[in-house]
């Protein structure tokens, strides 16, 4: 018979979140020897730090006084040993539903060891503000990286960064109300207020004149308002204004999603490199649940993600030639692609938007006789753009427009957290597929592949270093097809801890993918952030435009691979909340004539 | 659905170009839409519910993120409405997963514009299960009766007598097990036992 007292015992053993630095009784002495630099920290701000632990396996959380918030982020980002490390992003939370504060926290990938999935970390500052006043020292005054999310924390929780250098709206419309804050757990997703226009331009220099260039870009065709302050054909200064296509996603998901539903709407976040976001959301769900996912499900995912690297390069440099004038070279990036998507219409079902990924594994297991179409495929392709940069890079019109145009140093592009291509392009040796250790959503651990960097900065090398990936990507596609393991692709995962979080995060074709999610009570999501990488490349922009003609302006914009929807996190407002909610003919014809022109 | 030809059916009967000719001339692009497509047969279109096979559970509205299926009880007619919108469906294919008796069955089907909405929407009604010690309709439906019986092991179906209780409200069946209760007090055993000894000693006899 098994009594009460043998429970306890057997629980005790099995107690994950002691194992995993959750618990309360975790040591912490323990926790801070288990990676180089943190105990370095922990003397450093002794007296500030109030509780340090362990989130999920390379996932360590410091909660510190608001206070010296600027000044921890800068000991890790200018940490003299661990050259790489940049400030992700930050996230804010409402947590006045639980312990009366809101929460802003900081995150930055600390590289111990460029490239070395088990040295590196994700370290959380997370800060606790009162509720009757949310203010924090702001760090954009010293770092530029942390520029747009303080911004986006002041429009949508209400936060006051102080000091903020550039305190203007970012993400809300001109006609938003002051004072209301969509992202406030008292505030219902499915209100949208409006008032009087209020428009926030900065001002003209002088001597300059002002040439605007959007609301749309003009190659790219999606929305986004550059302002040029040009003297003669120089530009001197840049003024941004986005977000025109923001539309809440994140509420939606806190709203009234099941953390299976949230899948699919985060793979649709982006047209272009939605399965990156499945993954990263399904890594960060897999991870709160402690699960291991099947070999041959990370298998496929990798092989899934690396296909999406594939065909989206091409897809980028066909878009530059085009950029530059060489529209032969756009339609022939584009042929060239075009079986990379056939491909994956049979792997999965569909062109794009996968729908490949389930919490815990994949959905369509990839059948043997499909290996040898995917092995056709990589070598045609091979073959295809071997042809097409022999003579492309040996066109005049493209080099000359492409070389020594929008260079990026270095140093600027550290202190904007400039991720992915555009980072490699300047000399960063950063890729989140090996810097952070992917190995439990994905199989990047056990291929081998070269992650190719350039020093020059300029759009050329932004080329290079993206056509130099597209063949280690299909290097890593040739080798998964070659290794994969058999076995289940998918487990099924229980119920999810309460309270918890923890980050997901890939490598997408432009930058890493960041997925925070915080659970909440029965299985659903009480805070969910995704960051994609242009919401970091684009802030720089400015930088790359300073001196450079006119003329450059859309190419510069557009060598980043900037993905607006992504950074802007467009999706659907939807009708309704609950499972299973009963709508009438009547309720439903109102609520469409109510949203009429919201989606 | 789609009564009216869809409005890439009626571009394909124009034949404008002569596709035929059209596709020799040109190699790398086809002349869509005026010529078929090649769909793979693991292209997930849009689903479509088989009315026959479905049984009203429920499991495809709970799975669906877009909300592209919606169930309405309308009780006083006894009806259980369950309506797809191919408007609102992201093609994620969760509802076949999920369903168990096989009544979303995937198609390859994508071409779904056209100028007339209701072209989009099914419907399937189905007869609410209907309560006779009370009057009133249940939650669920015949068929998810029918489907419990055929699943549900034989000895347990004789032991609970279900069969009687399976077509009841929930009050009626609280109501029923406390009249029951009430018919076996100062007894040892709680009454289904009884049920059973009584039934064990009738056989013998």
């Amino acid at each position: 018979m098994v009594t009460t007292k043998d429970l306890e015992a057997h629980f005790e053993f099995e107690c994950k979140a002691c194992e995993n630095g959750r618990c309360a009784k975790a040591d912490v002495e323990k926790i801070l020897s288990e990676r180089e630099g943190l105990r370095d920290f922990y003397e450093a701000f002794k007296e500030h730090i109030k509780d340090c632990k362990r989130m999920t396996y390379g996932q360590y959380m410091f909660t510190i006084d608001r206070e010296i918030l600027p000044k921890a982020v800068l000991w890790w980002h200018n940490h003299p040993k661990f050259k790489e490390t940049h400030m992700s992003t930050a996230v804010g939370t409402d947590e006045r539903p639980l312990n009366g504060h809101f929460i802003y926290m900081p995150f930055l990938s600390v590289q111990v060891e460029p490239l070395n999935m088990d040295r590196n970390y994700w370290v959380f500052l997370r800060t606790y503000l009162p509720a009757d006043d949310p203010s924090f020292p702001s760090v954009a005054e010293k770092l530029p990286a942390a520029l747009w999310i303080e911004r986006e924390v002041k429009d949508l929780l209400g936060f006051k960064p102080i000091n903020h250098p550039d305190p203007r709206r970012l993400i809300l419309p001109e006609d938003f109300p002051d004072g209301v804050y969509p992202l406030r757990k008292d505030m219902d997703y499915r209100h949208s207020p409006i008032t009087e226009p209020k428009v926030e331009y900065r001002e003209t220099p002088d001597n300059t004149t002002l040439v605007p260039m959007g609301p749309a870009h003009m190659g790219i065709e999606e929305p986004a308002h550059f302002r040029l302050f040009v003297k003669g054909e120089e530009i001197v200064d840049v003024d941004y204004r986005g977000f025109y296509s923001h539309r809440g996603i994140e509420k939606t998901g806190e709203g009234r999603l099941t953390y299976n539903q949230i899948l699919f709407l985060a793979e649709r976040i982006c047209g272009i490199c939605g399965y990156q976001h499945s993954v990263s959301y399904a890594m960060a769900i897999e991870r709160l649940a402690d699960v291991d996912v099947p070999d041959r499900a990370r298998y496929i995912r990798t092989l899934m993600l690396e296909l999406e690297r594939i065909h989206n390069h091409l897809l980028w440099v066909g878009i530059a030639a085009h950029m530059v004038g060489y529209d032969t070279g756009f339609m022939h990036a584009w042929r060239i692609r075009e079986p990379v998507m056939w491909l994956v219409e049979r792997l999965t079902g569909n062109r794009k938007q996968y729908g490949m990924n389930i919490i815990g594994g994949v959905r369509r297991d990839i059948l043997d006789y499909r290996k040898d179409e995917v092995l056709k495929v990589v070598k045609q392709i091979r073959d295809g753009t071997k042809t097409f940069l022999d003579i492309a890079l040996n066109t005049n019109t493209f080099i000359k427009r492409a070389e020594g145009i929008g260079i990026l140093p270095y140093k600027v592009a550290k202190a904007y957290s400039v991720l992915g291509p555009t980072a490699r392009a300047s000399g960063r040796k950063i890729d989140a597929r090996l810097d952070q250790a992917t190995k439990t959503a994905m199989a990047y651990n056990e291929v081998d592949f070269k992650v190719p960097v350039y020093k020059e900065g300029d759009v050329l090398a932004r080329v290079l270093v993206r056509m130099d990936e597209l063949f280690e990507s299909l290097w890593i596609v040739e080798q998964l097809i070659d290794q994969m393991p058999g076995g289940d692709i998918m487990v099924p995962i229980g119920e999810l801890p309460e309270y918890e979080e923890t980050l997901g995060f890939t490598e997408a074709h432009r930058g890493e993918v960041v997925h925070y999610v915080m659970t909440g009570e029965k299985n659903k999501v009480y805070r969910w952030k995704v960051r994609a990488p242009t919401y970091n490349n684009l802030p720089a922009i400015p930088e790359m435009l300073k001196g450079y003609h006119v003329a450059d302006a859309p190419l510069i914009i557009a060598s980043i691979d900037p993905c607006y929807s992504c950074t802007e996190r467009v999706q659907f407002v939807d009708v309704d909340t609950g499972r299973v909610k009963v709508l009438t003919e009547a309720e439903f014809n109102e609520l469409s004539i109510k949203y009429r022109g919201v989606f | 659905m789609a009564e009216t030809p869809s409005y890439t059916e009626r571009l394909k009967a124009w034949n404008r170009f002569e596709a035929e000719k059209f596709s020799k001339k040109a190699p790398v692009t086809t002349p869509y839409p005026f010529i078929d497509i090649e769909k793979p047969p693991e292209y997930r279109g849009i689903p479509h519910i088989n009315p026959e096979k479905c049984i009203g559970c429920g499991a495809c509205v709970n799975a669906c993120p877009p909300d592209a299926l919606i169930m309405e009880w309308d009780k006083e007619h006894g009806v259980k409405r369950l309506t797809y919108n191919a408007a609102r469906c992201i093609r994620c294919a969760r509802c076949i997963e999920v369903c168990p008796t096989g009544a979303m069955e995937p198609t390859t089907r994508f071409e779904i514009a056209t100028d007339n909405k209701e072209d989009l929407v099914e419907v399937v009604e189905h007869r609410l299960a209907y309560c006779e010690e009370c009057g009133e309709y249940l939650d669920f439906t015949e068929r998810q009766i029918e489907y419990v019986k055929a699943i549900l092991p034989k000895e347990i179906f004789n032991m609970y007598a279900l069969e009687d209780r399976i077509g009841l409200t929930r009050e009626e069946k609280m109501r029923k097990t406390v009249v029951k209760l009430r018919e076996t007090e100062g007894n040892a055993y709680p009454a289904f036992i009884l049920v059973e000894k009584a039934r064990d000693n009738g056989g013998e006899e």
